[in-house]
């Protein structure tokens, strides 16, 4: 979203739309162009027999996409999108 | 040689008493402007009288789906808006007029027109159409709803609450009092005129016209309210809507070329419901929306882990940022 600057001076956001004057940044999604998003997601892993293991080996992955009117999960949020795979890695191998 | 010493000082009475009258007589620039519904009707001095000049409830007789679609709008409701609006009026009154040292407003009571005109700029823009004593009002009917809420007083807030929702923006907002923006260039939207795509004869007695809106189906409609960003006419500038902005320099500038009433009326079929991030139709076409995932490990040397990788890309189809309104 456009990020308010407080009285369009200095570095803190606005309270209130009363005191948006300017824009800090816009974090939003800007029209027309594309946002990738990468995210790495480690596995918990262990020591067994002084060789490192996955606890689990299949991982079940949900990505959403909400927009908050708001910008808490608090107050009215809408699912825009939803994205689930369960992951897996290999149990062999070294 | 005396006279020249007199009559200058009388030059300058009468220059002096010519620019007091000129300014006394000064009227608003503008041929036609004594033609509007505000003009005609006098500044309304109650909340009432507000909502009786923009009283748009004959339209429903002719206009039943159009105005059940603006029934279950925002803009039926702009006191209140998307459910935070009418907290946030009270909260830019107590945390912001109250508290700041040269705004002259003490209490509600004391909230004069130009004071709220950053809300009511998009919230209730005909509030510029109304004295003081309605901005008064207002902030003290907000005021009142808010400790109503707060106290479970059902009565009180309901009493309040139906005030606060005579005002909307109503037809007559959109279909005459904002529906000419350059008004030294078209003229002023006159009293007892529907504008809109048509012109000719409109059978209504307290519309007998129709005339045709140069800006109807334009972006720059809606750009009045959903606007461009702090507006620094005001003594005090601020603006949540930069909806208009956003279409104008990241949107239009880099190749966009559809409207508001395009996506937001047209496309989605929404009419004039006009909503936005909660409408399914408009939810489908905002984003392009790609993900993926898949397992890997990951090795730094001899230490092994293991990861999921995700990635997600993002198209945003509006017309603006989101989120932005």
């Amino acid at each position: 979203m456009p990020v308010p600057q407080q009285f369009g001076r200095g570095d803190r956001m606005g309270r209130g739309p009363y005191e948006k004057s300017g824009i800090i940044e816009d974090n939003g999604l800007p029209p027309n162009k594309r946002v990738e998003e990468r995210f790495d997601i480690p596995y918990p892993m262990e020591e067994v027999d002084g060789t490192r293991r996955p606890t689990t080996y299949d991982m079940d992955v949900e990505v959403k996409l909400w927009y908050l009117p708001f910008g808490t999960m608090e107050s009215s949020p809408h699912l825009w999108r939803e994205f689930k795979r369960t992951v897996s890695v290999s149990r062999g191998g070294k | 040689m005396r006279l020249p010493s007199v009559s200058l000082p009388l030059a300058l009475v009468a220059l002096t008493v010519t620019a007091v009258a000129t300014i006394a007589q000064a009227a608003p620039a503008g041929i036609g402007r004594d033609g509007t519904i505000a003009a005609r009707k006098g500044k309304a001095r109650t909340i009432a009288e507000l909502a009786a000049m923009y009283d748009s409830s004959s339209c429903v007789e002719c206009h039943q789906e159009a105005h059940d679609q603006w029934a279950a709008s925002p803009h039926a409701r702009p006191v209140f808006g998307t459910g935070r609006t009418a907290a946030t009026f009270r909260t830019a009154v107590l945390n912001g007029l109250m508290a700041w040292p040269y705004s002259g407003v003490k209490g509600p009571k004391d909230v004069k027109v130009e004071h709220l005109m950053g809300c009511a700029k998009c919230h209730l823009p005909q509030l510029a159409d109304a004295t003081d004593a309605v901005a008064s009002e207002l902030a003290q009917s907000i005021f009142a709803w808010a400790d109503a809420v707060q106290a479970g007083e059902d009565a009180k807030r309901a009493k309040e609450e139906k005030k606060l929702l005579s005002l909307g923006i109503t037809c007559l907002v959109c279909h005459n009092r904002n529906a000419i923006v350059h008004k030294w260039t078209d003229g002023y939207p006159q009293a007892g005129v529907v504008y809109g795509s048509k012109a000719g004869a409109h059978d209504s007695p307290g519309f007998p016209k129709m005339a045709v809106s140069p800006v109807m189906h334009e972006s720059i409609l809606c750009g009045q309210c959903h606007g461009l960003g702090p507006n620094l006419e005001l003594d005090n500038p601020t603006q949540c809507g930069t909806g208009y902005g956003s279409y104008l320099w990241a949107y239009r500038a880099e190749g966009g070329r559809e409207t508001c009433q395009d996506c937001h009326m047209r496309k989605s079929g929404l009419g004039h419901k006009i909503l936005s991030y909660s409408d399914p139709a408009m939810i489908k076409a905002a984003v392009d929306f790609e993900a993926d995932a898949q397992g890997m490990y990951w090795r730094d040397g001899t230490r092994v882990s293991a990861r999921a990788v995700v990635r997600i890309a993002m198209t945003n189809r509006s017309g603006h940022s989101i989120p932005d309104g």
